[in-house]
């Protein structure tokens, strides 16, 4: 079902507001196809209906079977090149520089919503990268952090499907893992640099533990969280993060007016937040 | 002293140069026009249409996405209404720079174009969002700010690559530009938009984007192509080298601040929306070098 240019944009708003995820032009067919899902489940006509629907205290049911529909919990390796590439160009040194200035050469990275690992072994991949350069000496914490036992699972095993591993770069691909009969199996090298425990990121108890962090990344968890909640795990993140840390959130995502301390870092391709 | 000293290196640069680009004479002849206090528009359209290519790239420039004009233009004669003097003397030049340094490597050109309508485009945005008076002069400065650069790649191409390798090495463009032609692209513009006649305003932007608090008559303008460039450069990052920003850091965005301080800007948006432009910048790129 095509949506008009006018109720799409109307669309994109109502969702930008509600969760802060942005969907562009390129987009659209994706935003008809789930919106054509729900019409049919529920038996509403238009998507100027739908929207409206979705607006009123009435539709907060809908709100959530809306919010399945258009967010997707795949996770990949190697999923945001720019993020990386930022990262390698200059965020991994100046914080290099900063570090070597007090003398304590230690990397501290959390993936907060780690799912089954990749975020956090792709970061690990790529330091290893850099260890008899930049990283020479330097002992590396990565910390994987989610809430669902399952996945934690899968992330200590580190066994992948093709599909998790086609980002990853040929000469990184047959470094750090051996296919065996279609599965990709994450060497010990990498996997030794990360860590995984269950955590609950409204547990403030737990949250205040997870301290001096280099680098934060939380990625398409926060567009579940209404305002509130996502002002105070937002406000957790910013108290862990060394002051010359990242924050890093998803690719379309955005913490507009929810945290009015983090300052953007805008690179190509993507954006991150600093003290 | 090192201003003068970089000036005189400019105009060495500019002058040296064999057969210095002019601009096409139907060009010459609005402008000489436009310049007498009563201006008929009719004449004017009517020499415009003398130069078929001008008037073909006059429309496209005008009529495309990234313009935005009110209501579309689709004859010659409304363009010239739409625009009135003030701006009909701006797409000419625009133009017939366009014209000039048509003869450079496709690549090159279209890269120097993308770059150049991007920054005019979200210069007219972010001019909006600021209340500048006239957002169609900001989109204009914005496509013309870079003149220098595409002078040296036409002239200079030698020099421009190694420029371009320091700057792949992580170096800073006005830095490498200055070591390499003891002068930048800044410099190098303004010698040439002055011989050009170009408007003081557009003079002072080519001459002070990347330091708009040097800028004397119009600081903001300055301001808004110096944000627009940094904006525009984080989605199309092959031009000028890789940098980041951090707005609340930048003199750009201090100085608008403090001349428009109801400005507010939904940062993330903003470069979301600027993604979805990119391809309708080059689009248009690519038709106006299509004839």
């Amino acid at each position: 079902m095509a949506i008009s240019d006018k109720d799409f944009e109307q669309l994109r708003d109502f969702i930008y507001r509600h969760c802060g995820i942005y969907f562009n032009a390129a987009k659209k067919y994706f935003l008809e196809s789930r919106v054509s899902h729900r019409l049919a489940a529920t038996g509403i006509k238009t998507a100027a209906e739908y929207h409206a629907l979705l607006s009123s205290p009435a539709g907060a049911t809908e709100l959530k079977f809306f919010m399945d529909e258009i967010t997707t919990n795949e996770t990949y390796f190697f999923r945001n090149p720019a993020q990386l590439k930022a990262l390698e160009q200059k965020l991994f040194a100046d914080i290099v520089e900063k570090k070597n200035k007090i003398g304590f050469r230690k990397l501290r990275i959390w993936s907060a919503a780690s799912s089954s690992g990749e975020e956090a072994y792709t970061l690990a991949m790529v330091i290893l990268e850099h260890r008899s350069t930049l990283f020479k000496d330097w002992i590396i914490e990565i910390v994987g952090t989610d809430i669902n036992e399952t996945v934690i699972a899968q992330a200590k095993e580190g066994v992948y499907n093709a599909y998790s591993v086609r980002n990853v770069p040929p000469h990184l691909k047959s470094k750090y893992f051996k296919e065996d009969g279609g599965k990709y199996i994450l060497s010990a090298e990498v996997k030794k640099f990360v860590t995984f425990n269950k955590l609950n990121l409204f547990d403030d108890t737990k949250m205040i533990f997870m301290k001096s962090f280099d680098l934060i990344f939380c990625a398409n968890v926060l567009i579940y969280f209404d305002l509130a909640a996502k002002a105070k795990v937002v406000q957790h993140f910013y108290n862990n993060l060394q002051p010359y840390g990242y924050f890093f959130i998803g690719q379309s995502e955005s913490l507009h007016g929810v945290n009015d301390l983090f300052k953007l870092v805008h690179f190509p391709g993507g954006f991150a937040y600093c003290k | 002293m090192k201003e003068t000293l970089m000036a005189a290196k400019a105009e060495q640069l500019v002058g040296d140069s064999d057969a210095l680009p002019t601009i096409p004479t139907v060009a010459t002849r609005i402008l000489a026009l436009l310049d007498q206090g009563e201006v008929n528009l009719d004449e004017v359209a009517d020499l415009m249409l003398a130069d078929q290519i001008l008037t073909a790239r006059a429309l496209k420039i005008i009529n495309s996405p990234v313009f935005r004009p009110s209501t579309p233009i689709t004859s010659l004669k409304a363009a010239v209404v739409y625009l009135g003097v003030a701006h009909i003397r701006e797409i000419i030049l625009t133009t017939s720079l366009i014209d000039i340094f048509d003869g450079g490597s496709a690549g090159e050109l279209s890269a120097f174009w993308e770059h150049s309508f991007g920054v005019g485009m979200v210069a007219k945005v972010i001019a909006g969002k600021a209340g500048y008076r006239d957002v169609d002069k900001a989109y204009i400065a914005g496509v013309i700010h870079d003149i220098g650069i595409v002078f040296l790649s036409s002239y200079h191409g030698d020099g421009i690559k190694r420029v371009q390798s320091r700057l792949d090495k992580g170096a800073d463009l006005l830095a490498a530009e200055v070591e390499e032609f003891g002068a930048s692209h800044c410099e190098v513009g303004l010698c040439l938009a002055k011989r050009w006649n170009f408007p003081d305003a557009y003079c002072e932007v080519i001459a002070c984007h990347h330091d708009p608090y040097q800028a004397t008559l119009d600081p903001v303008l300055c301001a808004l192509v110096n944000l627009a460039n940094l904006f525009w450069s984080m989605h199309l990052p092959d031009y000028g080298g890789w940098v980041s920003f951090n707005l609340a850091t930048e003199p750009a965005w201090k100085l608008l601040k403090e001349r428009c301080p109801e400005l507010k800007m939904d940062e993330e948006r903003f470069r979301y929306e600027l993604e979805e432009a990119v391809h309708e910048v080059q689009q248009l790129v690519a038709s106006i070098f299509t004839s």
